[in-house]
């Protein structure tokens, strides 16, 4: 029995391969056939019975946006029939309304081309009535109220202003705080007639208009008309990129799941693959107009005005306030205030006779962002062509749009030193210094205001500009004094080497004197040897006195190095004597010591060489 | 061997006389040029005496020759650049001094405010402080050395040594002064005209100064066809490389 059930279960397996062996089949269906402009639809292409299948890559109909989204695996199982399924999935998004057919497609397997039916899609007008996509133009569909995601404002608080006058702008942009937006493009201002100061960066915050809250980017900047009349400002346009959430679509039953099964095709996820995605939409931002009327500037304007419109102030300085004829002075005008200060130009000087005037530089400080107030300095350089005692007023005109009229500035008179007569002029005197009196030529004369003669000489030719210390020759001859450094290191160093053998050689002989007269104190040798060693004592001590080598001193040398009376020379002669006699006669004294009273007269005898 | 001696005897008799030759033909050229300023061909002058400089003849009184004949030419910046040079090779030069100074007042030149050394240690040039510090440090060096060698060492022999480091060192603050300052190897001469020092290295940057042909300028740096100057006034701005020339050639 056991036996029997186990051949019908090995039976029963063994048909499954074979079930998994049928014919191949195809079936296309779409999510739903109803649908309106830019709700997307799912196409899914299901092959069943074959392990391998190549789906078509691309579909296309005209108003329909067909992709490829994935493919999926089904296996299924009834009554111990196993079947496999392949799932191709495609998103179909209907640009326009109307009634599509898509063609049928061909599905490669591996028991050769499968074909599917033709299907049909009915896609309708949107909630906003529009016949075809936007996405085209934004980027995506629309059906939210965009005044409720972004909104641009253009504030001129001033509406009545002089030519040239400047004119504080604000732009206002502002993006709901519930979506995630942020600018693309912009702003930028229209604004005929006029010129445009630069906009510096914007400034942040929050605020609720209308219930909604808005995150505002606030641009500052100012405007100056160019010629009188009345004149529109604005709009202000901007781009702006917004991400807004996928509109849910509705979730119908699928096809596949005849029986009411949990059918993986049923999930949400097959409705709408990307509703849980934001879409981003750029949107147009267009702010209001304002009329702004532009007054022209009265006539009979001082002839120092430039063209500056506000409110301004001058300051002036000069350096150096002591200074020779013909020196540069630099007066320095500052002028600061509330204007147009890109037509504000130099202060002009009331009264330049006797001066010399240069084109004055100038550097513009802004107090603020945007330029409309700061300081203006010019730097002019002056030279006086004779003696003055002060710098003349600098005059500085402008438009003043309260008092709606022209104002001059006259500055203070800067008093100052100049020193020295009319600027030197060559005089004869001047070459009559020169230490070759050079050949004057005839022609040109010499003017009062004229330079002097050339120098016809033999031109002494020189190789270079360069300094003496950057001349090769110059650290060639350094080198003299060096080998002369040198060499008296050298002879100073020979020199006290000599010295020292000198002075070793006289610490050897009073080291050796000393050693004698320690052994002749004691007269411990025989009389031959005591004699001898006395006799060295005194050639040493002579040494010494002398600087004359001991070996060649003799009695009358020893003699006459001290300062003896004629008894101890006797002695000393006796004592050279008696030791050549004791040396060379052979004739001995015995072993025994010298007597007491000898070795006493011995001892007087040397104490005495002194 | 022969041949070779004969080779290297030949090009050294060459090169011997071919200095005083080159001398003897700039001299030429120099008469000539003389010649043409005193006949009114100042144009033809110039050259002459260009010819020479360029031909590295050079000597004080072919530039200051030059800076006449630029002068007439009614080129002052060139003219004022050559009696520059003409002081570089030998400052004390009169004529030079009093050309310069007259061509200067009717150009309207500015010149560089001259520093501290360069107002009160001016009594002598930059190659006699040069000698005189060598000099000084060699005498420095040898009583050091004998200071070295002497048992005591007398107080006079001391001071003597300080004495002469200091006229050493002093020199050679005096040399570094000249050079940094006026008249130092950075100076340069505006010749071109309409030269206006700027901010920034851009024509339509902002005017520093405007610097008439003639003009006294240190350069500082130079980054492409711009050079970063020091100018009159204390102020500094880029101008034109093309515009100014350099004193020291």
């Amino acid at each position: 029995m056991f036996r029997r059930l186990i051949l019908v279960m090995v039976l029963a397996l063994a048909g499954a391969p074979i079930a998994r062996a049928d014919a191949p089949t195809v079936t296309a269906v779409l999510t739903s056939s109803e649908t309106e402009v830019d709700r997307p639809v799912q196409l899914r292409i299901k092959v069943t019975g074959d392990s391998e299948g190549a789906p078509p890559t691309d579909i296309s109909v005209d108003g329909l946006e067909i992709h490829f989204t994935g493919q999926s695996q089904l296996v299924e199982g009834r009554n111990f029939h196993f079947s496999y399924s392949f799932i191709y999935s495609y998103t179909i998004l209907p640009l326009k309304a109307g009634t599509f057919t898509i063609p049928p497609q061909t599905v490669k397997t591996k028991s050769g081309n499968l074909r599917t039916e033709a299907l049909t899609l009915n896609v309708s007008l949107n909630g906003n009535g529009t016949t075809s996509s936007t996405r085209g133009r934004n980027g995506g569909g629309s059906t939210i109220d965009e005044r409720k995601l972004v909104f641009a404002d253009l504030v001129v608080p001033k509406t009545t202003a002089y030519v040239g006058e400047l004119i504080p702008v604000e732009i206002r942009l502002g993006f709901n705080t519930r979506t995630r937006a942020r600018l693309a493009e912009g702003p930028s201002l229209t604004a005929q007639s006029f010129t445009t100061q630069r906009m510096p960066e914007p400034q942040q915050s929050v605020e609720t208009v209308n219930g909604v809250q808005f995150q505002v980017v606030t641009f500052k900047t100012a405007i100056a008309a160019a010629r009188s009349g009345k004149f529109e400002v604005g709009p202000v346009e901007a781009k702006a990129l917004v991400q807004v959430p996928r509109r849910a679509g509705s979730r119908g039953r699928s096809p596949f799941d005849v029986f009411g099964m949990n059918d993986p095709f049923n999930d949400p996820f097959f409705q709408d693959p990307f509703a849980g995605i934001p879409e981003q939409r750029q949107i147009d931002m267009k702010s209001q107009t304002v009329a702004v009327e532009i007054k022209p500037l009265p006539p009979n304007s001082p002839a120092s005005f430039s063209g500056a419109v506000g409110n301004f102030g001058l300051t002036t300085d000069v350096k150096p306030k002591k200074a020779q004829i013909g020196d540069p002075l630099t007066v320095t005008a500052v002028i600061s205030g509330r204007g147009n200060f890109d037509r504000v130009n130099s202060p002009t000087i009331e009264d330049d006779r006797g001066w010399h005037t240069y084109p004055p530089s100038a550097k513009f400080q802004p107090d603020d962002d945007v330029g409309l107030s700061g300081t203006k300095s010019f730097e002019m350089v002056l030279t006086p062509n004779e003696n003055k005692t002060a710098v003349p007023p600098l005059l500085f005109s402008y438009f003043d749009p309260l008092k709606e009229r022209y104002i001059t500035l006259n500055s203070e008179k800067l008093p100052i030193t100049i020193e020295g007569g009319a600027a030197p002029v060559p005089s004869a005197a001047v070459a009559s210094a020169s230490n070759t009196p050079p050949t004057a030529q005839p022609t040109p004369a010499p003017q009062a205001d004229d330079i002097l003669y050339l120098l016809t000489d033999r031109p002494r030719w020189v190789q270079s500009f360069a300094p003496v210390f950057e001349r090769p020759v110059f650290w060639a001859v350094q080198v003299v004094p060096l080998l002369a450094l040198i060499g008296f290191f050298g002879w100073k160093s020979r020199q006290r080497r000599l010295a020292n053998r000198e002075g070793q050689q006289r610490a050897a002989w009073e080291e050796e004197t000393a050693e004698l007269q320690k052994k002749l104190r004691r007269a411990e040798d025989p009389p031959d040897r005591y004699f001898a060693e006395a006799l060295r004592v005194v050639q040493l001590k002579t040494a010494l006195a002398r600087r004359v080598p001991p070996n060649t001193v003799d009695a009358e040398t020893a003699v006459s190095a001290f300062q003896l009376d004629d008894e101890k020379r006797a002695r000393v002669r006796e004592l050279f004597r008696q030791s050549d006699e004791l040396r060379y006669s052979g004739r001995q004294n015995g072993h025994g010591a010298v007597n007491d009273a000898m070795r006493r007269e011995v001892l007087e005898l040397i104490d005495s060489l002194s | 061997m022969r041949a070779r001696f004969l080779l290297v005897f030949c090009a050294a008799a060459l090169c011997l006389t071919t200095t005083p030759r080159a001398e003897a033909q700039a001299e030429t050229t120099f008469a000539k040029a003389n010649a043409d300023y005193s006949a009114g061909h100042f144009a033809d002058a110039v050259k002459g005496y260009e010819s020479l400089v360029q031909a590295h003849h050079w000597s004080a009184n072919v530039f200051y020759d030059l800076g006449n004949a630029y002068f007439r030419t009614g080129d002052f910046g060139r003219a004022i650049l050559n009696y520059e040079r003409a002081l570089a090779l030998n400052p004390t030069q009169p004529e030079a001094q009093a050309n310069l100074r007259l061509v200067r007042d009717q150009s309207r030149a500015l010149e560089l405010a001259p520093n501290w050394p360069e107002e009160h240690l001016d009594f002598l040039t930059t190659n006699q402080y040069a000698i005189v510090a060598a000099v000084a440090f060699w005498l420095a060096v040898f009583v050091f050395a004998a200071m070295f060698f002497m048992r005591r060492r007398p107080v006079v022999w001391i001071f003597v040594l300080l004495l002469l480091c200091a006229i050493a060192g002093g020199s050679v603050f005096a040399i570094s002064a000249f050079e940094t300052g006026t008249k130092g190897r950075d100076v340069a001469i505006v010749t071109a005209p309409k030269i206006q020092a700027r901010l920034a290295t851009a024509e339509s940057a902002g005017t520093v100064l405007v610097l008439p042909p003639g003009s006294e300028i240190k350069i500082l740096s130079t980054r492409g066809a711009w050079s970063y100057a020091a100018l009159p006034n204390d102020l500094r701005g880029w101008i034109p490389a093309q515009g100014a020339e350099r004193v020291r050639l």
